[in-house]
């Protein structure tokens, strides 16, 4: 039965991905089902039944003729990925999210130690002996020391995967049987996504508690509040990433869901607003902090940033899919 | 077994006429073809389907979901009056065209057998 699948799979790889085409193709698969069974219930044997219904299936090109749809020719200059490509992508793509996590985790501490070290040094613990000017820039330094790093995983990360950068554009085409196994072990990787989302959102949600805790112990107190906040939201992010990259790249090997292509062309737009709006949300940050001195505040930029973005992405996508 | 090609300008007649008999779904068609010819005709699954297709666009029979059986949802379709119309008309048609083919085919009998 799966040959009988991945033969009609096969017809109809190349087609667009339209609502009668995909109705055409599960009633075809129903008709073919039946047929297989009724011959293996004559007592035929597998490799017969697969054999007489694909040998009556017929001509594809007479049904699109009829359904009047052409082929798109171009989207078969694309190469193929192998087995083994993909595995090996699959792989680095485990890899590199672990060191991505790490670098964004980094990135998030550096921010809660600046929050932290602010209103220590205003608090006059630390740091007494420093002249007044440089002392609100001392945070800052600890800041880049764990920005730099990060970045460096990064550009590492990006390094190892410049060789799989077509199948990260799309520029390529699956075999059905390679398809089925993937989209096999995407139903497996699934559920750690799964509980990993539940983890991290609870984290967020609970974070704000540390500053309401640390108010009740005074308005100083709530400062450090907010660098506990941003730690649990770095652990938060660090689950996010490292949980939600495996079940990403076998759909980006699928080309479903965000990775179908004509979703990624509203993609585009969202990540070309990305582009700009959260390096300027960084400038932002540092600007006020650095000309300012608003350190302890400043961070409140990015979750505004985040969730003026979240309700654009959403609102955006609710405009296309009318 | 016939040539498609042959045949061709039938299927639609064939598919109508076993929808005369009541509503019917895809596999139950085809296999009905295949018993009331013995086999000699063996509709493709594409050549049913596009037949289905072009039925349906010309309003001559309608499509619906049947009752779900062993977890499967079939598409029945169903013959309309204009489709009976047109059944009609074929028939005549068929009945005009076997008549002028034979007359061809009898004369051809005659001269092979002398």
């Amino acid at each position: 039965m799966e040959t009988i699948k991945s033969y009609l799979e096969n017809m109809f790889r190349n087609l667009p991905q339209t609502e009668e085409i995909s109705r055409m193709k599960s009633e075809l698969l129903s008709n073919m089902e039946d047929k297989y069974h009724e011959l293996k219930s004559e007592g035929k044997a597998e490799h017969e039944a697969v054999g007489i219904v694909i040998s009556e299936f017929g001509n594809i090109d007479e049904l699109l003729e009829e359904m009047n749809i052409e082929i798109a020719d171009h989207k078969e200059t694309y190469p193929e990925v192998s087995s083994e490509e993909a595995r090996e992508f699959i792989k680095l793509k485990r890899q590199t999210s672990f060191l991505i996590g790490i670098g964004v985790t980094l990135i998030l501490t550096g921010v809660s130690l600046l929050v932290f070290l602010s209103q220590l040094i205003e608090n006059q613990y630390i740091f007494q002996n420093v002249p007044l000017e440089a002392r609100g820039s001392l945070p800052v330094i600890f800041l880049f020391l764990l920005i730099a790093p990060a970045v460096g995983l990064f550009v590492y990360s990006g390094i190892r995967l410049e060789r799989y950068k077509y199948i990260e554009e799309g520029r390529f085409t699956l075999a059905a049987s390679l398809r089925s196994f993937l989209s096999d072990e995407l139903k497996d990787v699934s559920p750690r996504q799964h509980t990993g989302t539940i983890i991290g959102v609870i984290l967020c949600v609970l974070s704000p508690l540390a500053i309401f805790v640390g108010s009740l112990f005074g308005e100083n107190a709530s400062v450090y509040g907010v660098s506990i906040l941003l730690l649990m939201v770095a652990a938060a992010v660090f689950i996010f990433i490292t949980t939600g990259t495996m079940p990403e790249t076998y759909k980006r090997l699928l080309k479903i869901e965000e990775f179908n292509p004509e979703r990624k062309k509203q993609n585009k737009l969202i990540g070309a607003v990305a582009g700009i709006i959260w390096p300027l949300a960084v400038c932002i940050f540092l600007f006020s902090g650095f000309v300012f001195g608003l350190w302890h505040i400043a961070w409140v930029v990015f979750p505004i940033t985040g969730i003026l973005f979240g309700g654009f992405c959403a609102f955006y996508s609710i405009i296309n899919s009318n | 077994m016939i040539s498609s090609d042959v045949i061709r300008g039938y299927n639609d007649t064939i598919i109508l006429s076993l929808l005369l008999e009541g509503d019917s779904y895809g596999y139950e068609i085809s296999k009905n073809i295949r018993q009331i010819t013995d086999e000699q005709y063996i509709m493709k699954e594409t050549t049913l389907y596009s037949a289905f297709n072009r039925l349906e666009k010309n309003g001559y029979i309608e499509s619906y979901y049947g009752e779900e059986t062993q977890g499967k949802r079939r598409t029945y379709f169903k013959i309309t009056p204009s489709g009976i119309t047109y059944y009609k008309e074929k028939c005549e048609e068929w009945d005009i065209t076997q008549k002028v083919v034979n007359k061809f085919i009898k004369e051809l009998n005659e001269y092979g057998n002398n």
